[in-house]
């Protein structure tokens, strides 16, 4: 296609839209509703999961060894757990370490309590690893491997308040997948019948254009670009709306339940844009096309 | 330049609308079409526009045989034809000038070959003067002549007219008739499928007569043909 035509297309597909412009104010606000929900739903998620992701990253798996094994034994057990796929890193902490880091942590007030226990370690039993898992799911398969491997005494396993996280983003998934389909099919209907009124509309001026000998593509390139200008204006209008909205929330959200501040990080707006907005627009673009495909197939072969 | 053998064209009823024409039309012809309603003219028409297929037989049409010529190809096709038609079928919404130009713009033909070939139409069918009228603002001659104007302006090599005078007086009618001469004698094809006795009578040309799908006469230099 030429660029003449192209400048041509453009201004007929701008002029259908105005001749029909109360339906295709009605398309421009489904396909907005319909973007604006998959946002938040987006939002939501991205979110649920950065915050299950951090929780899993905290979440540890702590070893002891029985008593009197070697350093080379202890290492050769480390060197086993580290092999498993489960784990993401592993930090080894001496039985002195952990002396010092319980006194650092329980007598750091009184020192003197601490003096009296001289040079005797009290945890001279207790050097460790710290298990750092890629998932919290995979915690009970890595903790059953470890306690079946000999020399281990003692596996301790991290709260999973991850998993609940996990489960409630999923839900909300399902959800927000059936919300957006609905949505979608509704979109691209009521852009199909936008596009079948400038079709309509046009009938004569297609069937002289056919007589005339235009090809399909050009006949249909106007129709094309009123469906898919309709889906960018679409998915431009609530992307506008999420920015606007989105660190208002957090901050509302946050100053509302500061005693889950722990819990409660959200993502920077940038980050969640950088992969939200060209997906909307796509999916904009994506809902226009295809309303423009079933109305230009089934009505413009004149 | 256009070839029918043994063409059949049927609807569903018992009776063919076309049954078994063969027809052969020469390079810069001109002939007309005549014969009663539901002879089979507009039949014609619509098969050398591919409008419709034929039932049976080929087309062949400036040496393309119409049944083997695909969906994507038939825009090339047509742009071999120029068609006018009884009602004139223009743009209400476009002047006379936007409506000549239409035809070149589907074409996608350059926008300086447009203005240098739609003024001279325009100075051909004698509309320069009304070349930013509306067609709402001219009179039924005047509308068939920027029909035919659009009809010729990308050069067809036929031009195909489907009751071109049917719906003007007899001077208008003779206006046209003199467009459509010129065309012809410029190297266009003409077709005319109409009902008017006196410009067959008085043009001269073949006059092809149709009666009941079949072709029942063909004269070189005109004259109605009455069927008793």
């Amino acid at each position: 296609m030429k660029i003449r035509s192209l400048m041509y297309h453009f201004k007929d597909g701008f002029k259908n839209i105005h001749r029909n412009r109360m339906f295709s104010l009605a398309s421009i606000a489904t396909i907005t509703a319909c973007i604006f929900i998959f946002g938040v739903i987006y939002s939501l998620f991205q979110n649920f999961e950065f915050m299950v992701k951090k929780a899993e990253n905290e979440i540890c798996v702590t070893v002891f060894f029985d008593e009197g094994l070697s350093d080379a034994q202890i290492k050769q057990i480390g060197d086993t757990i580290s092999k498993r796929e489960e784990v993401s890193s592993m930090h080894f902490t001496t039985a002195e370490e952990a002396w010092n880091n319980f006194k650092s942590e329980y007598f750091a007030d009184f020192p003197e309590l601490a003096d009296g226990f001289q040079d005797d370690n009290p945890l001279a039993n207790s050097a460790s690893y710290e298990v750092y898992l890629n998932e919290a799911s995979q915690q009970d398969a890595l903790v059953s491997f470890i306690e079946g491997i000999s020399g281990v005494r003692q596996v301790n396993r991290s709260e999973v308040a991850a998993s609940g996280l996990e489960s409630a983003a999923r839900l909300i998934g399902y959800v927000a997948i059936i919300i957006i389909a609905i949505l979608l099919a509704v979109s691209v209907f009521l852009i199909t019948n936008t596009i079948v009124i400038g079709i309509t509309v046009r009938k004569d001026e297609i069937s002289i254009m056919k007589f005339i000998g235009a090809t399909d593509s050009f006949v249909n390139a106007p129709f094309f670009i009123e469906g898919i200008t309709i889906g960018i204006v679409g998915s431009i209008i609530p992307l506008g709306i999420l920015w606007l909205m989105y660190s208002r929330i957090i901050t509302y959200v946050l100053s509302k339940f500061s005693v889950l501040q722990n819990i409660l990080v959200f993502l920077p707006e940038g980050e969640v844009f950088r992969v939200l907005a060209p997906v909307a627009i796509i999916l904009g673009i994506g809902i226009g096309a295809l309303g423009s495909t079933f109305a230009v197939r089934k009505h413009a072969n004149v | 330049m256009i070839i029918l053998e043994d063409v059949v064209k049927n609807y569903g009823s018992d009776v063919p609308a076309l049954n078994g024409i063969n027809l052969h039309i020469q390079k810069g012809e001109f002939v007309f079409i005549v014969g009663k309603s539901g002879s089979g003219k507009s039949t014609l028409i619509k098969l050398l526009l591919k409008e419709l297929d034929p039932t049976s037989g080929e087309i062949f049409v400036n040496k393309k045989n119409l049944n083997k010529v695909t969906r994507k190809k038939l825009p090339f096709l047509r742009r071999d034809i120029g068609v006018v038609f009884q009602d004139f079928r223009l743009l209400p919404d476009r002047n006379v000038y936007d409506n000549i130009a239409f035809a070149m713009k589907v074409v996608e033909a350059p926008n300086r070959k447009i203005k240098s070939r739609v003024l001279a139409m325009l100075s051909m069918v004698g509309l320069l003067d009304k070349y930013k009228s509306f067609p709402n603002e001219l009179s039924g001659g005047e509308q068939q002549r920027v029909a035919i104007a659009r009809a010729l302006v990308n050069r067809p090599a036929i031009l195909l007219c489907d009751e071109p005078t049917g719906n003007l007086d007899p001077a208008n009618s003779n206006a046209i008739m003199k467009i459509l001469e010129q065309a012809n004698k410029q190297g266009t094809t003409v077709l005319v499928v109409t009902h008017n006795m006196d410009i067959v009578a008085q043009m001269k040309k073949r006059t092809i007569t149709m009666s009941d799908g079949k072709v029942i006469s063909d004269r070189e230099k005109g004259g109605y043909f009455y069927e008793d």
